[in-house]
């Protein structure tokens, strides 16, 4: 389970504090597919980073009862000077799974043949996508923290991605932020939408993303 | 092939960070030197690169003797520890920023990302040391040092209050752009005001004290005093040295920790 309550961020620039998260609370269960719905900038990618604990919440607490993957977006968790191998080599170190394991899933779930040994700085945005997420589900983790990827890949990727999420993997958890209703439909059960740093969950994903789109 | 949840015991943790610390260190040659096997001779031959033209053009220019002590062996001592606590020092400004994709993984820690650039600098300045010494022995210029644990002594000193000054330099560079700025500067001054020229048995008194309250110039009296042994006289004084470097590092690990609220990853 993972228990977000009372979560605030802030960020300072030019001498002033701005607000991004103000007082934003969420519960995941165990299996259970959560939506983050919300326009450009409502805090969607930065709550993925506060749960994900790649930034530190300017207060509110985040309790972790699973273990939860970095959050899977366009960009970061990577060196694009490395080759895909070198990244993997040190990916596979670092949560110590064997190298040879790892590769082999993510050649055959991310199809990126001979692109893995060259450096991620010349992936495209949905090369980078495949490749995020399936080294995640190579090191299989209870939550998926989903920022966009789904989106960013191809049809077939697509298809992929659902399978493994929902056929083989469906007591594992997934924390999706996206803005296109298909897809939270087809993912998710629940969603909290966010609007101007304020965030309400919604049991009724329907009514949910009819809010999101009033907004 | 689960990945473990929370609640890990401390053996468990020591173990995942030695791993972490180990990826780390991989990946920071991987990116510095290139894959290449030459990249690994690098790491040695970087250090020695800055220093062997710069004590041969010395040596050249001040003569052979000075105060009555040998002027290879004096600036030897004096030259490579300038090289870690810079090197150790410009590798840490803005780390953390620079580093932030490597946050995406929580496992990792700006303390674990610290420690494997730091061993990273040590090891390659440890290696310049014994390789330059070799040369400079070879070729008649210096010898072993006489008192060699005191050396040793001093010498971790030193790699003790480079840490130290890492540390704080680094958490600080987070917070504010100018600290940046007087680095360079200030790397400078220190050539001069840190004991690299100087024994503290030059300085009048009154200089002396001011100077010996600085943990480096305690550092360098302790490594001089090793190379000369009973041929001069020094003022190194371990407890005290070792006081304020552990007063220090405390201070920088929480400017580190402090550090980590003011990232922002893209």
């Amino acid at each position: 389970m993972i228990r977000v309550s009372g979560l605030c961020k802030e960020y300072r620039a030019e001498g002033k504090t701005h607000r991004v998260l103000s007082n934003v609370s969420l519960t995941v269960n165990r299996g259970e597919k959560v939506a983050v719905l919300g326009r450009n900038g409502a805090g969607k990618s930065t709550l993925m980073r506060l749960i994900g604990g790649v930034e530190v919440p300017t207060s509110g607490r985040i309790e972790r009862e699973m273990s939860i993957s970095w959050p899977l977006g366009l960009q970061g968790g990577f060196q694009g000077s490395l080759t895909g191998n070198d990244n993997m080599r040190f990916i596979a170190r670092i949560y110590n799974k064997p190298f040879d394991y790892i590769r082999a899933y993510v050649d055959d779930f991310a199809e990126l043949g001979r692109y893995l040994s060259e450096p991620l700085k010349t992936y495209s945005m949905g090369m980078r996508a495949r490749f995020a997420f399936a080294l995640s589900l190579a090191i299989d983790f209870d939550c998926y923290l989903v920022d966009e990827v789904i989106a960013a890949g191809d049809q077939r990727f697509q298809r992929r991605s659902h399978e493994e999420l929902f056929e083989r993997r469906a007591d594992r958890s997934m924390i999706l932020a996206s803005h296109i209703s298909d897809i939270v439909k087809a993912y998710c059960s629940r969603a909290l939408v966010l609007h101007r740093g304020r965030g309400k969950v919604f049991d009724d994903l329907q009514l949910a993303i009819d809010i999101y789109n009033e907004l | 092939m689960r990945e473990a949840t929370g609640g890990v015991t401390l053996f468990r943790g020591l173990a995942v960070q030695r791993r972490v610390i180990g990826a780390l260190l991989i990946r920071e040659i991987y990116t510095r030197f290139g894959r290449q096997s030459l990249g690994f001779v690098w790491i040695v031959a970087e250090p020695l690169v800055f220093a062997v033209p710069v004590l041969f053009m010395w040596s050249a220019i001040r003569g052979s003797h000075e105060h009555g002590i040998a002027v290879m062996p004096f600036l030897w001592s004096g030259y490579l520890p300038i090289l870690l606590f810079r090197h150790l020092g410009g590798r840490v400004l803005m780390f953390i920023t620079a580093n932030a994709g490597l946050l995406y993984h929580r496992r990792v820690t700006i303390l674990d990302i610290f420690v494997g650039r730091a061993l990273l600098e040590i090891g390659g300045n440890y290696a310049a040391v014994i390789a330059s010494f070799a040369l400079f022995y070879a070729i008649g210029a210096i010898d072993v040092p006489r008192d060699l644990p005191m050396f040793y002594l001093g010498y971790f000193f030193m790699t003790w209050w480079s840490i130290a000054a890492a540390l704080i330099v680094g958490g600080l560079s987070e917070r504010s752009d100018w600290v940046g700025q007087i680095w360079m500067p200030y790397s400078y001054m220190y050539l001069v005001f840190s004991g690299f020229f100087y024994l503290a048995d030059w300085l009048p008194p009154t200089l002396r004290y001011v100077a010996l309250c600085q943990p480096y110039t305690q550092a360098y009296e302790m490594i001089r005093g090793g190379v000369f042994g009973g041929a001069i006289k020094t003022y190194g004084d371990p407890g005290y040295t070792a006081f304020v470097l552990a007063v220090l590092t405390l201070f920088g690990l929480w400017l580190m920790r402090e550090g980590r609220k003011y990232v922002v990853v893209e």
